[in-house]
């Protein structure tokens, strides 16, 4: 049967071809095909790229931390690209250099969320009964609170600086990840090789590491990028209202609350960085739901 | 039903008396009620029954895997070469299972791993029960690999770069790759076609034999029975009904259930015959009938069926059957 397949498979090359192609091949043409999550592929990568060569664009102490009056509120120009806000600091500066801040504890974030909440959310559909219960009931009162408040109440508890604010916001995402998770876990808990595994004499951890929560990756890296672009969202929020990123330090939601004063006159201070927070945003999401249809394979 | 002791330290299972019930907040499932199963050292039993006779459930419990919480083993042994599975700890039971029995799954497309090459998923028993490294351990599932006829240099491929009875050769290496001293073979080629079911069967068979495997084979069908068993035992509605060797089961079944399964075969042979199916159908497992479960479809329905379970009788050394009409005597009243 099997020397069928392989005359087969040499005559018509296509077929064999067909045959190689690797389940993340297969996935990433299907992610290709979809335009809008190409395009927020696009602009994330855009993004990134920015942040990472943030110090080749503008140098941090000069450029986007030091105060320069003289030349305060200028419109963009060549020089300024989105011109320079109420302190004269240059905006696009402060942009590349909050896209870092932003990027890596909006990543980091969702990193302890997603560690924290999915080991309980992993252990509560795994062993399901009593344990799923107490787990999950004290997940539903933290998800009963928005997200910004529950940072706010813990960075409100433990003062405010950067690790503090990753360690709330990741904390105010636990309980969306251990649903996530918990019910991913729960459809492949069923699954007869897990079964299976078990009649080799496989332990409960080598079980959910080995065969339940590498089955989950795919649903989970969806949530994952969209919850990244929630995490972006709430950090801006609360530096906007002066809890999260203090205010030398460049971060898009703090520019923003300084800049609004002078809104009416320089919109553009205001604009660069609401343009960055959305952009971001739509991207990740973009990108989010574009992996969700690749890695559904009913959608093909 | 009491089967006699021959000899404790020549069984390889033993399960006596075994109660298992599903009980949900609705209803409660009788699943298994006193079943008693002995598998000789290097012997193959074939147990036997339509679906929902119980015959999973028992399999599962000599892994002591019955479905929690719902499924609860109410009473009964489980002895694996005399040691009780019931009360081994949880690192006895993992200790246990893949080395001492190993279970081949009905469906092989659903009982791989799909994100694991089949490599890994051999190598993943080895590594459990033998202290080797991984390069070790996936060198040996190579060779378990050749041994169930699939090239070596697949072992880096994924399950969906198979086919269905590729897969379950891969099952087979997998369940063999401790060679275990039991062997639970669920219903190893329903899902297979006829030509691959043939294939499997003589592989599984072959293996056991080099091995010296104890087998329990799980089926409804009579001719892989016959193919493969020394003896069978008929599971009906969570008892076992009749058990005995091949020939006993065969060519002198006793009890009219087993005669009805026979009688459901076609026979190649006769044209034009038609066949006697079993009327009514398997009872419900929440609400079984009073006394005999099979005599509301029994055509030698006496008063008596209803009223009290039949006892286990002995018509010779190797064969028992449940029911009333062997009351009195050895001779058959049919």
């Amino acid at each position: 049967m099997d020397e069928t397949v392989q005359k087969y498979t040499t005559r018509k090359g296509f077929f064999k071809q067909y045959k190689k192609k690797s389940r993340l091949q297969e996935t990433w043409n299907r992610f290709l095909r979809n335009k809008l999550a190409v395009i927020g592929l696009f602009i994330f990568v855009f993004i990134i790229l920015a942040a990472v060569a943030a110090p080749l664009i503008a140098n941090y102490d000069t450029d986007a931390i030091r105060v320069n009056v003289p030349s305060r509120l200028q419109s963009p120009s060549a020089k300024h690209i989105f011109g320079t806000d109420e302190l004269g600091r240059d905006i696009m500066a402060r942009i590349v250099h909050g896209a870092r801040i932003s990027l890596v504890v909006g990543c980091a974030a969702i990193a302890v969320a997603l560690f924290i909440g999915g080991a309980l959310g992993a252990i509560a559909g795994y062993s399901g009964g009593k344990i799923d219960d107490v787990i999950m009931r004290c997940m539903d009162v933290f998800l009963c609170l928005p997200d910004v408040l529950l940072a706010l109440a813990i960075v409100a508890a433990f003062g405010t600086n950067l690790v503090n604010l990753t360690i709330a916001i990741g904390l105010a995402f636990t309980p969306k990840f251990s649903r996530v998770v918990r019910s991913a876990v729960m459809t492949v808990r069923g699954v007869e090789y897990v079964e299976a595994a078990r009649t080799i004499g496989a332990t409960n951890t080598q079980i959910i590491t080995n065969h339940v929560l590498i089955n989950c990756f795919g649903p989970i890296m969806v949530q994952v990028t969209l919850y990244v672009a929630s995490a972006i969202l709430t950090i801006a929020a609360m530096s906007f209202i002066g809890l999260g990123i203090q205010a030398p330090i460049p971060e898009w939601g703090n520019m923003l609350a300084s800049g609004r004063v002078y809104m009416r006159d320089h919109a553009y201070i205001v604009m660069a960085p609401g343009l960055a927070i959305f952009l971001t945003i739509l991207s990740l999401n973009l990108l989010g739901d574009g992996l969700r249809d690749a890695l559904d394979p009913r959608l093909k | 039903m009491e089967i006699k002791k021959i000899n404790e330290q020549e069984n390889t299972l033993e399960i006596k008396n075994l109660v298992i019930h599903y009980i949900s907040d609705e209803e409660v499932v009788k699943a298994v009620n006193g079943v008693n199963i002995i598998i000789k050292a290097g012997k193959t039993l074939g147990l036997v029954g339509e679906t929902g006779a119980g015959k999973t459930t028992t399999a599962l419990s000599i892994l002591n895997l019955v479905p929690e919480p719902q499924g609860k083993i109410l009473s009964g042994e489980v002895l694996l070469q005399g040691r009780s599975v019931l009360s081994m700890s949880e690192r006895e039971l993992e200790v246990m299972r893949g080395d001492k029995v190993a279970m081949i799954f009905q469906d092989p497309m659903t009982s791989l791993n799909p994100v694991h090459t089949v490599g890994r998923q051999i190598a993943e028993s080895i590594e459990i029960h033998r202290k080797v490294s991984k390069q070790q351990a996936l060198k040996q599932a190579k060779e378990m690999l050749e041994l169930v006829g699939i090239p070596s240099e697949r072992s880096n491929e994924y399950p969906y770069q198979f086919s269905g009875g590729m897969k379950q050769r891969v099952d087979i290496a997998i369940a063999l790759a401790c060679s275990p001293d039991l062997l639970i073979a669920d219903e190893p080629t329903t899902a297979l076609d006829v030509t691959i079911q043939a294939q499997v069967l003589k592989l599984i068979n072959e293996l056991r034999q080099e091995y010296h495997m104890s087998m329990l084979m799980i089926t409804h069908d009579l001719g892989i029975v016959a193919e493969v068993c020394d003896e069978v035992s008929i599971a009906y509605a969570g008892r076992i009904i009749e058990h005995g060797t091949l020939e006993d089961i065969f060519d002198h079944m006793r009890h009219p259930y087993t005669k009805g399964l026979f009688n459901a075969l076609p026979d190649i042979g006769v044209k034009r015959s038609e066949l006697k199916p079993i009327k009514g159908l398997m009872p419900d497992p929440t609400n079984l009938p009073s006394g005999c479960p099979f005599h509301p479809r029994c055509d030698y329905v006496m008063e008596v069926c209803s009223q009290s379970l039949p006892e286990n009788k002995w018509l010779s050394e190797t064969h028992c059957v449940e029911c009333h009409l062997y009351k009195d005597t050895n001779e058959s009243m049919l």
